[in-house]
Formats: C-alpha cells, structure tokens, sequence
C-alpha cells in the first residue's frame, strides 16, 4: 500500500509540476493559489483530523506568517525572511496562544483562538505601520542565486518544493509514534491521561506545528500576492481552512489538498455561470457533514460515513 | 470636552439590551443541545429581513416584531428537525460545522431575494423622534429597546425559572438523558428551545433593524459580539447572558467613545480575559 | 475612493450587456487590426459596493452603445471582472486581463487598495489604464504614471473647497469623523487645508471603524462637543446608518451636517430617504445639474436602463467611454502604437455632463471643471442633490509627481 501511495504522490507532483507547460497563466495562478490554501488546510488537518482539536483561529499564524514575511522580505529579500522568520513567528506565537487555549480546552479552546486570531485582526486593520486596511503592498519575491522567483515557472517550482516538504514533514509527523500518540488522544483523551501520557503537551506540540506550517503557507501567500490585508487574520479565513479540510476529508492530509482545490475551483469557475456560488459552497458543505463526513477521500475510498 | 457619562450609559445600555436580545438565543441553544449555533446571526439577519417585508406590506411595526420571529423560530425547527437532529450521536463538531454551512446559505439566500443593497427599517411612528432625557438627549427608539429588552429579560426569567416548561428546559440543560428518562419526549423539547433560541435571534433583528439598517452581512458581524457575550456570561446561562451582555455592551460604547482606535480590540480582550481566568464565564457551569 | 473591504465572500457576474464571459482562455489570442478593442473592467460586480460596479459599467455602455459599439472600424469589447472590493482578488483580475485576454486598455477599480496593489503591474506593462473610480491621492502624486489616467477624482478633490466654504457660509467651529482608514483621514487632511486657512477652528475629530453600525457613542459626543457644524465622510453602508442616527438623535436642527458628496449620493440616498434632507456636501456631480450635456445624459441614461437616475458613478463611466472612444478616433483605431494613443489621451477635451472635460497634463487626474455644493432637497421625483453654489477648475495640487512632460 505504502509504495502505490508513494507511487500516486510522485505522480502527483510531477503532473503538477509539468502544468505550467501547457497552461496559460491565469490557470497556473489558480494551481499555485490552491497549492498555498492547500499547505494551509493540511495543517489544520493535522490539528483536526489527528489530535482533534477544533481551531477557529488558524488564520492567526497564516497571517503572522503572512505580515512578518511582508515586513521581512521589503527589507531583505531573501530566503530567511522569506521562510524562516515567518515560521519562527508563527511557531512562537502558536507556543504562546497554544498554552493558554489549550488549558481550557472543548468549546472554550475555540472560542479562546477565535478571538486571539480576531485580536490580529483588529489590530492590523487599525494600525497605520501595517498599512491598516490596505495591508502591505508591494513585497518583492525572494531572491535566491541562480533561481528566477519573479518568473511563473520558477515560482512554481519553488512552490513545489516547499509544498513536497511540507506534506513529507507532516507525512512523517502523523506516521511517528508522536502521530499515533496524538491519533489516541483524539480517540479518548481520558484513556491517554490514565496511561500517564502527558496530554496538554502533546497537543501543545501538534498545536505549534500546525502553527509554524500555516505561517510558511501565509509567507507564500504573501510571496504569491506581493501583499497582504489583514483579511489573512480574520475568522473567515479560518473557516474557509475548516470547510475545505471537511471537504477533503479530515485526517487524511490529502483531502485538504483536494478540499483546497474544490473550493477554490467552485470559487473562482462556478462564479462564471452563476452567481449563487456561496449558496452552492454552502449547500455542498451541509451536505457533506451530514452524508459524508469522510469528506471526499472518505468518499473515494468507500467509506462514507466513517472517519480515515 | 465635557463626557456625556449619562448619554454613553444610556447607550452603552441600548446596544446591550440588543445584544442580549440575540446572545440569549444562543446560550440556550448551546445549554441544552450542546450546540454553538454559529448560524445564531443568520437568524438575526433573517429576522430583520422579515421585518423589513412584513413593515412594507403591512406599514405595521407591531405585527412584523409579532410574527417575524414566529417565521425564523419556523426555520429554525425546520433545521433542528431535518439537519441536526441527525447528528446528535456524533461529535459536537460536527453539528458545530453544520451551522457554519448554513452561514453561506443563508446569507447568499438573503442577497437572493432581497438583493445586495443596505434597506432601510422604519423605527414605528410612536418612536421615530428624540427624547430628552437627564440632561442628555437620545431617540425615543432606542428608549423603546431599552424598555422592551428588560421586560423580555424578566419574561424570559419568569418562563424559565417559574413554570414547568421552565422546570423541563433546565432539567433538559442540566442532564438531557435524565429528562428523558422521565419520560419527557426530549427531542420535541430539543426542537422546541431551538426553534425558541432561533426566534429570539429573529426578535433581536427586527428590534435592531431600525437602528443599523438590514443588509447581507449583518449576520456575520453580530455574531462575534453574541459568541463574546455567551463566553464571558458563561455558556447556558440566562443571567450570564444578560450581565454579560451588559457589560459588553458598556466596555464597547465607552471604549468606542474614550479609546477609539481600541476601539476594535476590546471586547476581544474582555473574552480572552475571562477565558483565562474564568473560563466557565461569570456565571456558566464548572468546567466538565 | 471607496476603500472599505468588505469582508465577506461575495461572487457574482454583472448580467449585463453584451460582454463576453471572462474565462481565461488557455491559447493567447493575436492583436490584429481588425480584432475587437478588448476594454477590461475590474470592478465589483458581487457585494455592498455592486450598485457602484453597475453604475460606472452602465455610464461606459451608454456611451458604446450609442457608437454601436464600434468605432474607427473596430468592435469594441467589454471584458468584466469581479473584483470583490479585495486586493488580492482584484490584483489577480487585472494579472488576467493583462497577460490572458490582452486587454487595450484597461477601467476601473472602486477599491483604492486594489488600485495601489495594480499600480506596479500596470506601469510596468505599459497597459493604459483609465481610473474610473479609486480616489486614491497618491496614483496623482508620488505613484502617478504616465500610462494611468482617472477619470473620477482624487479624493482630495470633493472635500479641499468645502473647507473654505464650510468656514465661511457654516460654521467655524466644526467636528470631523471619517472612517478610520487612509481615505477618510485623507479627506479630512484635505479639508482642514482651506478650512483653517478660512479661519476655522477643528473641534475634534473623532475615526469611528469602518463598517460600524452604532453611531451612538460618536454622536453624543457630537452633541457634547459644542461644535455647530460636523463634517463628514462616509460611503455605502456606513453613510446609511450614519445619516440615519444622526437624525434619529435630533441633531440636524442644531448642528448643520455637511460632508463629502459620497455622504448623500444616489446610492445611499434612498435608504436614508428624509434623514438626509439639509444635508450639504460637496461633490463633481449631480443629475439636476442644467448644461445640456447633462440634460440629454440623465435623458438618455433613464432611456436606457429603466428609469434609473444617473449617479457620480455613472457619470465617471461615461466619461472613461467617452476618453477611450474619442482617443480612438483620434489614432484611426490603432492601439499598437501606444505611446501616441498615451498622448491622445492625455489631451482629451470634451463637454461632459459634469462641464468641460480635462486632463491635468501634471498628474494625468481630472480636473472637476467645478465641485459643487449641493444640499439635499426634495424636488420632482423625490429627494435629490441639489446645487448651492459651486468652485471652479478643482485640480490635484499632485504634489511629488514628476510625469514626463
């Protein structure tokens, strides 16, 4: 199973990556959009689909990734302010936001991220130094020796890569005993209490690596855009991240991917022939939570109605 | 300048009143289904288009605050029946998810029928001047809110705390398989205070429509206020709700009027504060 | 201009007229002489600020349809884009119009932030671009370009001589409150120039948050104030509920609101219906206004689509059409040679509903042959903006812009 798997991803990658080749630019850059979306749903799923936790307040890292990659690469335009310090932020952030929402936990958890990630919001929104609501403009792309960002294809590749690492860095995450860990705190946290496992801190960790992966995935939005608004922060965002993770499928990595997709394609092409879209995204969802909860990898593999 | 200290309370006490109207819908929802309806201001903004369309037809204020409530509040048992109840054996997650679709729905519905543009709710004839009143001066509407908010909280108090629909509500919040081992048919009554909670929502917008217009997103954007009150007043808690509600309501007009570029970031802050030192809310039940 | 994000999702396609659907095609098309001259629109077609969307695509077909939409031998092509009032949806619409569908020239956008996020993109590919809303100040000063003209105004335009007349006919004791964001402090800044010049004495200033649905607190502070005049910016949404409470709180009859002229125009001013009437602003254009341009424009614009009354809005559409038909006519229809269909442009001259057309060869902005004072009044047909008085040849001081003569 492992190697068609394996087989199936490498496939993947390639036929991505040899899109650009026969594509015109405006398709390319909806490819490259939902590549983006698709890093930042994953690690929501991670959160979600593996250790349970339900985050209203994702978008606060996409968008700490997002300003600080904005503020960074304006002034240095390299791959450190372009990667490392948007992940350093955000994973600190999430150490930060993570500790004290995961004490209270349940319905308390969500409302605690909702309203940190809201707190990013307003903040931005009104502060002039952030461009306030206009956000930052003009964010040059990276500038790494010998790879043309600026060009579509070298930004697409570029994109590629990191999407790889991404997805194996959470591949490995979820198949350690870290993952399986997790995997059981979902299941019956009490269980794993008993056991002597030491809970909060395991959903702390999950917690900042979700974290740190959406801050790489708004850096990139923030790369891929040339700016950033504080709508990065704000709980639509999140919801959006929600809806396609459901969409795909929780706990499945790659439904995020394929949730990303779907909703971006019915975003962008379903708009053109009406203009019900949101009515349309809407029904599928309802319908999808309460006939497919697989999402649509749960569908794929025939198991409608049950969990990955 | 000199502050209107009197003027601000009073509408500090306006919009809190507003505020309770719809976050009381919710706590009760959440208290005795479980559920954070995140479409709550979905039912809000349906009730002030309601409104809207029963005012225009019938130039009559007092019949649309009448009967566009009994509308959302038929929605809203038409979602319990047909989209939640199904989900009651799974995790809170998923009913929680299923409110956000309905968010979209709604609001796109909305924009369907009565197009894009902001409308306009007439305040009723009765109130449509300003009053003067303590040395401030403020419309005779809002006065109206205010009046009608406090005499709906001791109805409501009343109801729930005094009579045996009450008594089967909080037995129902309390412990829901308990109550049904009483024989109590406890989905009717699931059905019921969610079709009750949705239209309050629905009685919160026709009473806010006068004051800040119907237009597609009105939905979203009480809703944070609303989830911020049921948070610091405590999940399930008609009290909390009120004082909650009050408070807010307080913290963002005197913050709007003393801090106004902090303005935005108050109420987000109360919330986190209370979470972290009080999580259940002032006056929620303990943590499980 | 009208900067607010709307937050929230909205898609939709304008039904209207004959436009070809915007799918981006995946073979690039050649640019012929006997091709269409493609013109793109980014505008909102979806959300709050769609009735704004309409009203300048509107003003634009009035115009194309009288040519029967071809001119010096070439059809003429509208291609329409939602942009969402969102930068980054907007930027990417542009980023279509621009390397998928080739566009000639290129209209719109509503959004200031859109338009400041396409600046680059525009200038850099030499793509002509015809403001015909955004009244960002900065696209006629620091950031102008030589391929971008604007049609509309500079948000500086509508609010610089109401402050003289403000101080002089009003009130030297004023509060100002503009949503707190760059144009509504922008609008204020262009005020306070002639207002204190005139004497005048700012009260305070108070910058409620965009999209705020409770005025209540910023009003009794108003009336604590002990100002005699408030002048204000708002637009959309927030300018209904603005006008509304204002009213409701009994304040019209003791201090005189006056503001920008997108305070009052068409699109807010049937949801705010009597609350509005008195209330002074200052803006390029009204319907009511008597040249004959004008009289056949609103004639002609009610002809057409159903009785709807011309706006700002659509008359800035007219005049974008009007720019890119008469330029044209000028090169014969040839859009391969741009810098010369630049020039062209740049020396449009015509009689517009609003007076006489011009382009300030400094910043490529309009210059509002006048920015009338208007006082909303209830006249046959319902309430109306209508003109007070009147300053003429209001031009973007463009300060920092260095175009090449």
């Amino acid at each position: 199973m492992t190697g068609l798997r394996l087989a199936a991803f490498a496939l993947v990658v390639v036929a991505l990556a040899l899109f650009p080749l026969g594509a015109g630019n405006y398709p390319v850059k909806l490819l490259q959009e939902i590549l983006i979306m698709g890093i930042f749903a994953m690690s929501l799923d991670l959160l979600m689909g593996y250790a349970g936790m339900v985050s209203f307040g994702h978008s606060a890292f996409f968008g700490i990734g997002g300003y600080v990659a904005a503020l960074a690469l304006a002034r240095n335009p390299g791959l450190v302010s372009a990667l490392l310090l948007p992940a350093l932020a955000a994973g600190l952030a999430a150490l930060v936001i993570g500790f004290f929402s995961i004490r209270v936990g349940g319905v308390y958890f969500i409302m605690l991220t909702l309203a940190f990630s809201q707190m990013f919001f307003a903040y931005t929104f009104q502060v002039s130094w952030l461009g306030a609501e206009d956000g930052l403009v003009g964010i040059p792309r990276p500038r790494v020796p010998g790879w043309d960002l600026g060009s579509l294809r070298g930004f697409h590749a570029y994109l590629l890569v990191l999407l790889a690492l991404a997805a194996l860095v959470l591949w490995r995450v979820v198949r350690s005993p870290f993952g399986h860990v997790l995997r059981g705190i979902h299941e019956n946290e009490a269980r794993m209490e008993a056991l002597g496992y030491p809970v909060d801190r395991y959903k702390l960790v999950a917690f900042v690596i979700a974290g740190v992966i959406a801050g790489v995935a708004g850096s990139l939005y923030t790369q891929f855009n040339g700016s950033i608004t504080p709508d990065a922060f704000y709980w639509q965002t999140s919801g959006e991240a929600l809806l396609m993770v459901i969409i795909g499928g929780t706990g499945t990595l790659g439904g995020a991917m394929l949730g990303a997709a779907a909703f971006i394609l019915l975003q962008s092409l379903v708009s053109t022939y009406t203009e019900r879209w949101m009515l349309i995204l809407g029904a599928t969802f309802i319908l999808f939570v309460l006939f497919a909860p697989g999402g649509i990898v749960g569908a794929l593999r025939g198991r409608i109605g049950l969990r990955a | 300048m000199p502050v209107d200290l009197f003027g601000q309370a009073l509408n500090g006490l306006a919009y809190g009143v507003l505020l309770f109207l719809l976050s009381v819908g919710l706590t009760l929802i959440f208290g005795m289904l479980d559920v954070i309806n995140l479409a709550h201001g979905s039912f809000y903004m349906l009730g002030a288009y309601a409104g809207l369309s029963l005012i225009a037809a019938t130039d009559n204020f007092w019949l649309a605050l009448l009967a566009a409530p009994l509308a959302v509040g038929l929605i809203g048992a038409l979602i319990e029946r047909s989209c939640l109840r199904p989900l009651y054996r799974r995790p809170p997650l998923d009913q929680v998810l299923l409110t956000f679709g309905f968010i979209y729905l709604f609001e796109d519905l909305v924009k369907w029928i009565w197009g894009g543009r902001i409308r306009s709710i007439p305040p009723p004839d009765l109130f449509s001047g300003s009053v003067s009143l303590g040395g401030t001066i403020i419309p005779s509407y809002r006065l109206f809110v205010i009046v009608f908010g406090l005499v709906m909280a001791v109805l409501l108090y009343v109801l729930i705390e005094r009579t045996r629909l009450g008594a089967v509500i909080r037995a129902g919040v309390f412990d829901a398989e308990m109550t049904a081992g009483m024989g109590i048919n406890i989905h009717r009554v699931f059905t019921a205070v969610f079709a009750f909670g949705a239209a309050l929502g629905g009685l919160s917008g026709v009473i806010a429509g006068p004051i800040q217009s119907a237009f597609p997103s009105m939905g979203v954007t009480i809703l944070i206020p609303a989830l911020i009150v049921v948070v610091v007043g405590g999940l399930g808690s008609l009290k909390g709700s009120l004082v909650g509600s009050l408070v807010i309501g307080q913290a963002e007009t005197f913050g709007k009027a003393w801090l106004p570029d902090a303005a935005m970031l108050i109420i987000y802050v109360v919330m986190a504060g209370i979470v972290l030192i009080r999580p259940q809310g002032l006056f929620g039940r303990p943590l499980k | 201009m009208m900067d607010e994000v709307t937050r929230r999702k909205f898609i939709g396609t304008a039904g209207l007229a004959a436009a070809s659907a915007a799918m981006g095609p995946w073979v690039r098309r050649a640019g012929a002489q006997s091709d269409p001259v493609k013109v793109g629109l980014v505008l909102p077609y979806s959300g709050v600020y769609a009735v704004l969307g309409e009203s300048i695509t509107q003003g634009m077909e009035l115009v194309f349809a009288r040519e029967n939409w071809t001119v010096a031998g070439r059809k003429i092509e509208m291609i329409k884009e939602d942009d969402e009032m969102k930068p980054p949806v907007g930027v990417r619409k542009t980023e279509k119009l621009i390397d998928s569908d080739k566009v000639d020239i290129l209209t719109g956008p509503v959004h200031s932030g859109i338009l400041m996020g396409m600046r680059d993109k525009v200038h850099n590919s030499k793509t002509i671009l015809i403001v015909s809303n955004a009244g960002a100040d900065a696209i006629s000063r620091e950031r102008c370009s030589k391929w971008i003209f604007r049609t509309s105004f500079s948000n500086w335009q509508p609010c610089q001589p109401m402050g003289g007349w403000v101080a002089k006919h009003v009130s030297k004791d004023v509060f100002l409150t503009a949503p707190n964001y760059q144009a509504g402090k922008d609008m204020m800044n262009a005020f306070k120039e002639t207002y204190v010049a005139a004497g005048g004495k700012v009260v305070a200033e108070d910058y409620p948050k965009l999209g705020e649905t409770d005025y209540a607190p910023y009003l009794t502070k108003i009336r604590q104030s002990g100002a005699k005049a408030v002048f204000a910016f708002f637009s959309g949404t927030d300018a209904v509920n603005f006008v509304k409470q204002y009213d409701q709180f009994g304040l019209k009859q003791s201090i005189k609101l006056t503001g920008a002229g997108f305070l009052t125009e068409p699109d807010v001013l049937p949801a705010q219906g009597k609350a509005a009437l008195g209330v002074i602003t200052g803006h390029f254009y009204t319907p009511v206004l008597d040249n004959p341009t004008n009289q056949r424009f609103v004639k002609e614009f009610q002809a057409k689509f159903g009785g709807k009354m011309p706006d700002g809005f659509a008359c800035q559409g007219y005049d974008t059409a009007e720019v890119i038909v008469r330029a044209l006519k000028a090169v014969n229809g040839n859009t391969q040679d741009k810098e010369k269909l630049v020039d062209v442009i740049a020396k449009s001259e015509f009689d517009s509903p609003r007076g006489r057309f011009r382009f300030d060869p400094k910043t490529h902005n309009v210059i509002q042959p006048y920015v009338y004072i208007r006082e909303v009044k209830e006249v046959a047909g319902g309430l109306n903006n209508v003109p007070i008085d009147k300053v003429a040849n209001v031009a973007d001081p463009g300060t920092g812009c260095t175009l090449p003569a």
